[in-house]
């Protein structure tokens, strides 16, 4: 065994390990309904699909989207979801939000609907519907520990699912402005020999970052990279 | 000595693993957007409102503890300001008719469920809540009947199920209170008793007794135009 991982290898193999990842491929499809743009005083909310509709769209999902939209010196205004939806209590609960733009103009004719999203400069809310399952696994992998020592044999794999579709609503013409939809595979590895080396495909990270980029030039409506 | 200390310790420690406690804080819901109601009611609440406690054993794995403490309590005390512009607590020994009421509201809990991830094979928990909403007119007569039944669903975190649990159970409470808002004047007519008006002529929910909550809930959410 030592000849396969002396003391001076340990420390570059896991080097790669950290830098190395599984297999991603991801594809992302816009589909525009009318035409977008957002002044410096207008802002986005992003929002999951009812969980009484069957939605299991992860909130730290959420909150990256969020986090990539807002980032950077072109970053858009984003106002957080609880805060939206509690300055706005109780019309967007999962029980009482609008599931369809032709329920928003009855929406912004209740009290106080309408000034309470003037105010807070709500263009667009982005609602998100979707989830990360794991699709598929296999290998095997056993572990064992002695008097003399430890260590780990054999070959795990398994591949997870990212599939997410944002709607984009336009609160100033009350419709829709279209829709993005991401679906990221990834394949993550993990041979061990000893000492066990994870090839890690960060399947939703990326299927976050590619939507919150397409997100981002749809509402902008720049052409993507 | 030490090898039994060290033993009951052991014990305490598996047997602790073997049950779990959630003792939650009393809800905040936001201040909602409605137009109140213009009316003096008066709301009796039931003494487990004040310390609510779900048991559960659930079969292969854990036995589970939930104390809701008041939340319930401070829910509809809260719901019930925001609703209507005077509301009355009454106590046990209040005659209502006496008061110069409009109406007076007596919540009730039918039922709490919930479900863990491993009953429901997702990473979620789940947690169902049926409270009963009993109107009365001026004169002690019931008027309505209401069954709210609610749901709350929060994915399990890093801070663990505990935590989850909590969540789903305030999401359910919200999710009654939004309904609540929502329908209350449209399912009871509740507004029609203001200044002393009597019962709607055709009560909107049939006060006979029925062994079919649910089927009651439906039927009257069905009825909303909402």
């Amino acid at each position: 065994m030592s000849k396969l991982f002396n003391t001076a290898k340990i420390p570059a193999v896991l080097v790669a390990a950290t830098l190395a990842s599984g297999c991603i491929t991801s594809t992302v499809i816009d589909a525009r309904t009318s035409e977008t743009g957002i002044g410096d005083n207008e802002s986005v909310v992003i929002m999951a699909k009812s969980y009484h509709l069957g939605n299991e769209t992860e909130a730290k999902y959420i909150r990256c989207i969020e986090d990539n939209l807002a980032r950077g010196r072109s970053g858009l205004n984003v106002i957080p979801h609880q805060e939206f939806v509690d300055s706005l209590f109780p019309w967007f609960e999962p029980r009482t939000a609008p599931a369809e733009t032709k329920n928003l103009a009855k929406l912004m004719d209740r009290p106080g609907v309408a000034e309470r999203i003037a105010e807070q400069g709500v263009r667009y809310i982005i609602w998100l519907d979707g989830d990360t399952d794991r699709v598929a696994g296999g290998g095997s992998l056993s572990c064992a520990a002695g008097p003399g020592g430890g260590g780990c044999f054999g070959f795990a794999w398994w591949q997870n699912d990212a599939d997410y579709d944002a709607s984009v609503w336009d609160l100033q013409g009350l419709e829709s402005a279209g829709t993005v939809s991401t679906d990221v595979s990834g394949t993550s590895f993990m041979p061990a020999l000893v000492i066990p080396l994870p090839f890690i495909a960060r399947t939703q990270s990326k299927a976050c970052k590619t939507l919150a980029d397409h997100l981002h030039n749809f509402i902008v409506q720049e052409e993507p990279a | 000595m030490k090898r039994t200390a060290l033993l009951g310790l052991l014990l305490a420690g598996l047997l602790t693993g073997c049950g779990a406690s959630v003792k939650m804080a009393a809800p905040t819901i936001p201040t909602p957007l409605l137009e109140q109601i213009e009316m003096t009611v008066g709301v009796r609440m039931p003494a487990n409102f004040e310390h609510f406690v779900h048991e559960e054993s659930i079969y292969g794995q854990k036995e589970w503890s939930i104390d809701l403490g008041r939340s319930n309590a401070a829910l509809f005390e809260q719901l019930f300001a925001y609703m209507f512009s005077t509301v009355i607590k009454l106590g046990p020994e209040d005659d209502p008719q006496l008061m110069a009421l409009d109406a007076v509201i007596e919540p009730s809990i039918d039922a709490f469920e919930f479900s863990t991830p491993e009953q429901s094979n997702t990473e979620a928990f789940a947690v169902w809540i049926r409270y009963r909403l009993k109107v009365y007119d001026a004169e002690g007569d019931l008027t309505s009947n209401w069954p709210v039944a609610a749901y709350g669903k929060s994915q399990t975190t890093t801070l663990g199920g505990s935590a989850a649990l909590q969540r789903a159970a305030i999401l359910a409470m919200r999710d009654a209170a939004a309904l609540m808002i929502m329908k209350f004047d449209n399912v009871t007519r509740i507004s029609a008793l203001a200044g002393g008006g009597s019962a709607p002529s055709a009560p909107i929910v049939p006060t006979q007794p029925t062994d079919r909550p649910e089927a009651q809930a439906t039927a009257l959410e069905g009825q909303s135009d909402e």
